[in-house]
């Protein structure tokens, strides 16, 4: 039964392969283009948290506001643009509730994300809530949920996966 | 992405740092009770948060466990004699009890006024279940005994096992966090593990490839539930706790106990990894004795030392032809070496700074956050959350849920751990 067990061999052997001095020689070289993320507040609440996030400094990450029914989306300047335009090179989608409101909108940004094939996560901006509108009309359209949400959430999100 | 000072920060334990700090506010396992299993049995080093120390049962059945070297030269008691309710170095005869404190000194002639002033530092253990727990913080910071259910539960329905994992203690713990995992690296076993084998959630765990999961915000920790597709109108929902800062529990499976990891730091590059299986309402079955020391499950089959069969230098027996023909999906035997041969393979302490994470990882990052809060707020004098009995008192959960119920409405009560309640499982 042993015949087909790996034979640890030199440098290529896992003992080896894992110390920290081999580690050292780990190849460094610059890390790919930053996560193509788009971050979308559902109301004013909302809004105010993802407007204080896109203060930071971020790669490709870009903040929008919508409400129903979230055919467009509103730069944190206040131009009016498209989802459709605005989501087609992104990867991630992350959107952002308080109070539950816009429902159709988070419906409409679910269905394009599945349909494009878009990661999905969703914060439940309700500190101390463990149950709120913002959580249900979520769910069924985010991957991905914090419940509930805290404002620095949002940021650690981003800064993890490199948006 | 982590910065390598918040990296450091979480992942140096020794005495002094910052998480170490945090660690001293906790009880922790430190041996299995086994290791002590009489009066006046061999000592036993112990290496735990960067610290050696020796362990003894004294002739009253009283566990000691302080600084591994006599005060006098620095020898190891090691080789100390265990005798007469105190251990006995073997250099020059100092001997000292289960407190550190000297009670003879043979070299001196006034023998009880200088053993008052020679102590080794010592720290409380106690055994609960069949693990040996010590608390190595501030004794005005003591907490209450740990309260975790599998410790609770009557002889016969807790079983224990310890592994050494040769990686930082947060490696593995984010394994144990990470449960979009399982559907990849444990999905051979689902089937095949006697400890596994035969629910209903397994079925829906193959029938559902791409979960969803919720990170939910918990007093003590986290609940992660990941949420796959059951029935037409279902939910298939699998809830993880973790609590600060290194218990994890998996749901459950049927009526197969219920298991969990402590993930104890031995130094910055190694860990324990004490794994356990316990039933809240039964005694566990000779057949899952047999299964639980063979390996299976959670555990593994180990050596002597507690070092797995299948480790670095033999490969992890990799079995390419079990990789290619789908036995395993790693080609790597059984879960616990799935696991840490993968976390071991990223190096003793991980360069987070490298990593890609992507949003399904957001209970890794949410814990990692709690973490480093709970760091800084000790630091500023607040207590830490995880070592009191309310959080502790938790368990995972298998269920299926009405679509339109969160799950943590859906579970209410059966994520809180009461004796002799049934566990919720699929």
């Amino acid at each position: 039964m042993f015949e087909n067990l790996s034979i640890p061999v030199g440098p290529s052997s896992c003992a080896e392969a894992t110390t920290a001095k081999e580690a050292a020689y780990r190849i460094d070289y610059p890390l790919p283009a930053a996560r193509n993320t788009r971050i979308i507040a559902l109301d004013s609440e909302a809004a105010a948290i993802v407007r204080g996030a896109s203060e930071l400094e971020w790669g490709q990450a870009r903040f929008y506001e919508t409400s129903d029914p979230g055919t467009d989306l509103v730069t944190m300047d206040g131009r009016t643009v498209s989802l459709e335009g605005e989501i087609a090179e992104s990867n991630t989608i992350v959107m952002v509730s308080a109070s539950g409101e816009n429902a159709a909108a988070m419906a409409h940004l679910g269905e394009v994300c599945y349909n494009r094939g878009i990661m999905t996560a969703g914060l439940a901006m309700t500190p101390g809530n463990l149950d709120s509108d913002a959580l249900h009309n979520l769910r069924p359209h985010a991957r991905v949920l914090l419940v509930p949400a805290e404002p620095d959430d949002l940021v650690e999100l981003l800064w993890a996966t490199r948006a | 992405m982590l910065r390598t000072e918040i990296n450091e920060l979480l992942t140096q334990t020794g005495p002094g740092t910052p998480m170490g700090d945090l660690f001293r506010r906790y009880w922790q396992p430190v041996l299995l009770a086994e290791e002590l299993p009489e009066n006046d049995c061999p000592p036993v080093r112990v290496k735990v948060l960067s610290e050696r120390l020796v362990a003894f049962r004294d002739s009253s059945g009283r566990y000691g466990l302080m600084d591994e070297f006599c005060a006098h030269r620095g020898a190891s008691l090691w080789f100390g004699r265990n005798e007469e309710n105190g251990l006995r170095c073997p250099y020059h005869g100092w001997k000292y009890d289960v407190t550190g404190q000297a009670v003879d000194v043979p070299s001196e002639a006034d023998n009880g006024n200088f053993c008052a002033s020679v102590k080794l530092k010592s720290y409380p253990t106690v055994k609960l279940g069949d693990v040996l727990w010590a608390y190595l913080g501030d004794p005005d910071k003591q907490p209450p005994l740990p309260e975790w259910e599998a410790y609770t539960v009557p002889d016969g329905q807790v079983f224990t096992s310890k592994r050494l994992q040769e990686c930082n203690w947060l490696q593995a713990l984010e394994g144990g966090i990470d449960s979009s995992h399982v559907t990849f690296l444990h999905g051979g076993n689902l089937d095949t593990d006697p400890l596994f084998k035969g629910s209903k959630g397994n079925e829906y765990n193959k029938g559902d490839l791409k979960p969803f999961f919720e990170v939910v915000d918990y007093e003590g920790g986290l609940l992660i539930g990941a949420r796959r597709n059951a029935e037409e109108e279902t939910y298939y929902w699998r809830v993880t706790p973790w609590v600060l800062p290194n218990f994890t529990m998996v749901p459950p499976r049927g009526d197969h106990p219920v298991h969990g990891h402590f993930w104890v730091p031995i130094d910055d590059e190694n860990c324990w990894a004490y794994s356990f299986d316990y039933h809240p309402t039964r005694q566990l079955t000779e057949t899952e004795l047999e299964a639980m020391r063979a390996g299976k499950g959670v555990h593994s089959a180990n050596d002597a030392a507690y070092r797995p069969l299948a480790n670095k230098d033999n490969d992890y027996l990799m079995d390419r032809d079990a990789q290619r023909r789908g036995v395993t999906y790693s080609g790597i035997e059984g879960i616990a070496l799935q696991d840490s041969s993968l976390q071991e393979s990223m190096g003793p302490i991980v360069d987070r700074t490298k990593e890609r994470l992507v949003a399904t990882d957001a209970g890794i990052i949410k814990a990692r956050q709690k973490l480093r809060k709970a760091v800084l707020a000790l630091q500023d004098g607040v207590d830490p959350v995880g070592n009191r009995p309310q959080d502790q008192k938790v368990r995972s959960v298998a269920t299926v849920l009405p679509r339109e119920q969160a799950f943590v409405d859906g579970i209410g009560e059966a994520m809180k751990a009461e004796p002799g309640k049934p566990h919720t499982s699929v």
